[in-house]
């Protein structure tokens, strides 16, 4: 559990209200409900195929597109930097680019296939950089390559101009995560963004995350298999099984009093409360777990 | 440099190989080009072919005759035509180049741009009329050959409504300045070069359209469209460079079949290539001229093959770039 908590502002940065998600009659997210904070961390947590992915999509409002995903209901407030709030389940396609990659990015699940094979690492960020800001190219390099730093690519002249082949898996999950923060925005959605990696890069991006949260103060979604990653970063958290909302809340209040029995059957996975102690990284759980790679 | 080296000693020994299977071949066919000039010259008494054949060289034995045609084609010599009063085959071959050239590579361009943007904007809304259109196209350009395509378009378009010339690569009568004589050959082109590209436009369309599909559900377009690019962008910059790397390779495999399918198309329209060239060698039995086109083509395959080696690097830097980071 974080040490220090901002304050909670009174009205949420975003707030799901009554979210329903179905592909061709399918339903993958249902009635489902939660507001994020500013500056907070909201831990999106369920087994696989829970419908945490699509919930996140949903949020960008990628989920429909190039798939037959609709959002039959709800809505998704979202308050924009400038005061006014936003309904992201109307809103249009202008809109919402000028939002996407801008207010609200996101970081995938896989982080090998996430970034354009046939580009370089710094023409993707750049890219994206130049799509919000009204920057010359060398000017979007130079903020490129500052991000780069600040994500702790070594070598971030070098790495810019690298294609993805070119660098380990956990190299282009910090170059995501660099094209993520590139314009500074408000909420971070991180969809279980180190389950393709393995351990002590796990623990390196994990580390890395919440030391950028702090420095940037964006509020962030982090959607994870992980109930020790829960424990570390999340102020609230979301439990989530086939499609529904199991419980929401405070993360110490549901650590100390879970009411769901399925949210106590997670907890008791979990090898100890407070175990994490003097250890520099939290122990690896997996939940029920069948898509993942073996 | 290493790399290139050895695609070139590879080539070498193909060419090499194609030479000899194309020799044996041409000489596995009954009657020779003595034959045939016995055949138009009415009545040839047997001392005169005999004579003839001395005087070509096609008394000895095969073998014989493969390792001396083998030694002057190496050194660019390709022999002489005996059907056409011993005129050097690669000077008849030169003159036919151009308008073979001209016709495959129009066609192919042709069918790629068509064919890339209609598979593109298929791929795009998969459940479309526009797309089950281009499907059902794809199987009937599949099906169609070139020669019955290019009866139909002469029918229609020249015979019937008279937009185009009939045959030919240019009006003999022309006269006129640089411009006005490029638009005549251009006129002339159009309809051997359509009739050519159909089929291919039906096959990249279909292949671009499979590749489109494929790439458009990838993260990677995902992510183009997280960082909030527009649609245009995330179809033409970051999906299209992925979806054209299957449709190059298959380019660089389908050059010779364009190639052939130029005889056929030559000899519907006229068009005075090297198609038609061989065609009339086919019926004269004039061999070396057949097997100069023959090495010609082979030539023109494995070059076409060696520039889309060199393409595909420029598209895809997983190939491009060798030492990898990776771990
Ligand atoms: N494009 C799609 N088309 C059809 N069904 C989909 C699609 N994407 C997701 N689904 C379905 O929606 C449900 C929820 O999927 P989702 O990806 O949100 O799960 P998840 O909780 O993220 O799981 P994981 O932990 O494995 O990532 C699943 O049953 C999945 O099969
Ligand atoms: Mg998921």
């Amino acid at each position: 559990m974080r040490a220090e908590t901002p304050l909670r502002s009174e009205t949420p940065l975003l707030s799901v209200q009554g979210l329903t998600v179905t592909f061709d009659g399918f339903t993958a997210v249902s009635e489902l409900s939660f507001d994020l904070y500013e500056g907070q961390t909201l831990a999106i947590v369920g087994e696989s195929g829970s419908g945490k992915s699509v919930t996140a999509l949903s949020i960008m409002r990628l989920v429909t597109l190039g798939t037959r995903a609709k959002i039959a209901e709800g809505q998704i407030f979202f308050r924009q930097p400038d005061g006014s709030t936003i309904d992201l389940v109307q809103a249009d396609e202008a809109e919402l680019r000028k939002i996407r990659g801008n207010q609200i990015s996101m970081i995938f699940q896989e982080p090998l296939t996430s970034l354009n094979p046939v580009y370089t690492a710094g023409n993707q960020v750049v890219e994206a950089i130049r799509l919000h800001q009204d920057v010359t190219k060398a000017e979007a390099y130079q903020r490129a390559f500052e991000v780069f730093e600040r994500v702790r690519i070594p070598e971030p002249k070098k790495r810019l101009k690298e294609y993805p082949h070119q660098m380990s898996g956990g190299m282009r999950q910090r170059v995501m995560i660099a094209m993520a923060l590139s314009c500074d925005p408000t909420v971070l959605i991180a969809d279980e963004p180190t389950t393709a990696l393995d351990v002590t890069i796990q623990a390196q991006i994990l580390g890395l995350m919440r030391a950028l949260q702090d420095e940037t103060g964006a509020a962030v979604i982090m959607i994870t298999h992980d109930m020790g990653v829960v424990a570390e970063v999340a102020d609230d958290i979301v439990v989530m099984r086939n499609s529904k909302l199991v419980e929401t809340g405070n993360v110490f209040d549901i650590f100390e009093k879970p009411t769901a029995p399925y949210t106590k059957a997670l907890l008791a996975s979990i090898p100890r409360l407070g175990s994490m102690t003097g250890k520099s990284q939290p122990e690896r759980f997996d939940l029920v777990d069948m898509d993942a790679p073996v | 440099m290493k790399q290139i080296a050895v695609r070139i000693l590879q080539a070498f020994g193909l060419v090499l190989a194609v030479i000899v299977l194309n020799f044996m071949l041409v000489h596995l066919a009954p009657g020779d080009a003595v034959d045939a000039l016995a055949g138009t010259a009415g009545e040839m008494s047997p001392e005169t072919t005999e004579r003839l054949r001395a005087q070509y060289g096609l008394d000895e034995p095969v073998t014989t005759q493969l390792v001396t045609y083998i030694g002057n084609v190496l050194q660019g010599d390709l022999g002489v035509s005996i059907g056409n009063n011993n005129r050097p085959v690669t000077e008849m071959i030169a003159e036919r180049l151009w308008p073979t050239v001209l016709l495959s590579i129009t066609a192919l361009s042709f069918a790629i741009l068509v064919g890339v943007f209609v598979g593109t904007l298929a791929a795009r809304r998969p459940e479309s009329g526009f797309s089950h259109f281009t499907t059902v196209f794809a199987l009937v350009g599949f099906a169609m050959p070139a020669f019955w395509t290019g009866y139909l378009l002469l029918i229609v378009f020249s015979a019937k409504l008279g937009w185009l010339p009939v045959s030919g690569m240019e009006d003999l009568r022309f006269r006129g300045g640089w411009f006005a004589q490029q638009w005549d050959v251009a006129k002339h082109l159009f309809l051997p070069a359509l009739a050519l590209g159909l089929i291919y436009i039906a096959a990249y369309s279909r292949l671009s359209r499979a590749s489109m599909l494929e790439v458009l559900e990838s993260d990677y377009v995902r992510t183009a469209r997280a960082k909030g690019l527009g649609e245009r962008s995330v179809l033409f910059k970051h999906a299209l460079r992925n979806g054209v790397i299957p449709i190059v390779t298959v380019m660089g495999l389908q050059f010779g079949a364009i190639l052939s399918g130029a005889i056929l198309v030559e000899t519907v329209f006229s068009w005075p290539g090297v198609g038609r060239l061989a065609f009339e060698a086919v019926v004269e039995r004039d061999t070396n001229v057949l097997l100069g086109v023959l090495f010609l083509v082979s030539l023109a395959v494995i070059i076409a093959n060696f520039l889309t080696d060199l393409l595909y690097r420029f598209i895809d830097p997983r190939i491009r770039v060798s030492g990898s980071a990776n771990g």
